[in-house]
């Protein structure tokens, strides 16, 4: 059958590769032998309700589940050809990066956030450099326009939206690969929820973006896969317009229907 | 049927929608029956009755589209919702159509009754409009039912429509070869026949959006064409050199 719509033209490439990945925080089974890939230059969306295990997952794949102590992660997780486990947490991070629920800039200038990772992993050269990489950012980040005359104020003296864009470039100043976000938009009103998504839509022409998020509108707007999680299974892994049009699994058709399953 | 959902007041609206598609069908498949009757028995009243219907038809197909428009916008269906909603905007506008057809048939009724009587063709109608009443009776229980088996026999059940159709336009080209003075009152019979054929495609969208309900896929076989009277050469020409 010949595809026409612009979201299938997906180029099918996996960025992560998860096997039989399982957590387990003391002796709770938090998520059961996952299996999925991450595809590059795609929206993915983790759906499901609370506890299931969506932000648990995602927090495997930038080794964020390292610092909790009784957590354990087993499975398999191949980022770039080798195990998470094996890569250096520090340039793993930068190359994948994160942006969290609340947003949550350093309370130093909006420059200094957004230079703060390319500072410490050496990326520029120079100050000419630096002021170019923060520029960049914050272009991409839709925020340039808003603080290119204010660079030196301090990040928290933004907006809520603001502060959430701020982030975002935050994290995509060291150009990583793939962009995690947990919720970015929870906190935020839909105007900037808008232009969020419509970043999200622009970054996934260079990285691979996976977001969790509780809004299955917000999940059906910008991702173009969407798994479906319940109490710790993946229940169900599809391109986003066959997850809500016609779900294979009833459990996922109870919750995106907003029936009692 | 399926689970509730958790806000009660959404399977209110989506039942609503689906008891005025209901109401509506059962409205149609009486048009279709009186339309058909008042023709056979000569009753002009009844005629007029069904074309007083159509007003409600009409009525209901625009509030079911009100109804669903609202769905969309304030409950954002996915899903089987979705499908639902969909499905009910198709399913009206084949329901009003066939709701048009039969006040057509009923307005050529008034008249036939002041021309010649054809043999056989108030009967032969009859029989066309009854098989076809059957087929939406059977296509709207698969839809409450959520049959999509029922729906596929529906389906099929087209090309006896079609079957019967072709006997008839054959029967009126014979009558207008055999008498002119049969031209005027085969013409309008012809009318009624095609209408009745018509009504039958639009039963089986109704019957294909029961399958697209029910599994979230269209039914895929291509129909057999059964009614050939638009590109058959020979058919139009002579009925005599047909083999």
């Amino acid at each position: 059958m010949l595809d026409t719509t612009v979201d299938n033209m997906i180029e099918e490439k996996p960025k992560i590769i998860a096997r039989d990945v399982k957590v387990v925080y003391g002796d709770k089974e938090a998520l059961r032998d996952v299996s999925l890939d991450v595809m590059d230059k795609t929206v993915t969306a983790f759906i499901g309700p609370s506890g299931c295990g969506k932000s648990t997952f995602l927090r495997c794949f930038n080794r964020m589940n390292d610092t909790i102590a009784n957590c354990r992660v087993s499975g398999s997780l191949i980022y770039d050809g080798q195990e998470i486990s094996a890569h250096d947490p520090v340039t793993l991070r930068a190359r994948i990066g994160m942006v969290f629920q609340k947003p949550n800039p350093f309370p130093k200038s909006i420059y200094d956030n957004v230079a703060y990772g390319p500072r410490i992993h050496g990326l520029s050269k120079n100050k000419a450099d630096l002021d170019g990489i923060v520029e960049k950012a914050l272009r991409r980040g839709a925020l340039w326009d808003e603080v290119k005359d204010r660079l030196h104020e301090t990040g928290t003296g933004l907006s809520g939206g603001q502060q959430q864009r701020l982030c975002i470039a935050r994290a995509i100043a060291t150009e990583p690969e793939v962009l995690l976000m947990d919720e970015p938009c929870s906190a935020l009103d839909p105007i900037a929820t808008a232009q969020i998504e419509e970043l999200i839509n622009e970054l996934k022409q260079s990285y691979s973006v996976v977001i969790v998020t509780h809004s299955m509108q917000q999940a059906a707007r910008v991702s173009q896969k969407t798994a479906f999680f319940h109490l710790g299974n993946l229940v169900e892994y599809n391109d986003t317009g066959d997850i809500f049009t016609k779900p294979s699994d009833p459990r996922t058709e109870s919750y995106i229907t907003g029936r009692i399953g | 049927m399926q689970d509730k959902h958790i806000v009660t007041s959404f399977d209110n609206d989506l039942e609503r929608i689906q008891a005025h598609i209901m109401k509506m069908g059962g409205l149609v498949e009486a048009s279709i029956s009186d339309a058909a009757d008042s023709f056979l028995l000569r009753d002009v009243e009844l005629a007029e009755k069904v074309r007083a219907r159509d007003a409600s038809i009409d009525e209901l197909e625009t509030l079911i589209n009100d109804d669903a428009a609202r769905v969309l916008a304030l409950r954002a269906p996915t899903a089987i919702d979705l499908r639902l909603i969909l499905s009910v905007i198709k399913v009206s506008a084949n329901l009003e159509r066939i709701g048009d057809y039969s006040k057509n048939m009923a307005k050529r009724t008034s008249v036939l009754l002041q021309m010649r009587e054809i043999d056989n063709a108030a009967s032969s109608l009859r029989r066309l409009a009854k098989e076809v009443e059957l087929m939406l009776k059977d296509a709207l229980d698969a839809y409450i039912q959520r049959d999509p088996q029922r729906a596929l026999e529906v389906i099929n059940k087209d090309k006896d429509v079609d079957q019967m159709y072709n006997g008839m336009f054959r029967q009126f080209l014979t009558f207008m070869m055999e008498d002119p003075r049969n031209i005027t009152a085969c013409m309008h019979l012809h009318f009624i026949a095609k209408n009745i054929e018509r009504m039958g495609d639009h039963v089986t969208s109704i019957a294909e959006q029961v399958v697209f309900l029910t599994t979230g896929e269209r039914p895929l076989e291509q129909r057999e064409k059964e009614d050939r009277t638009s590109h058959d050469v020979n058919m139009s020409l002579d009925p005599k050199t047909e083999t």
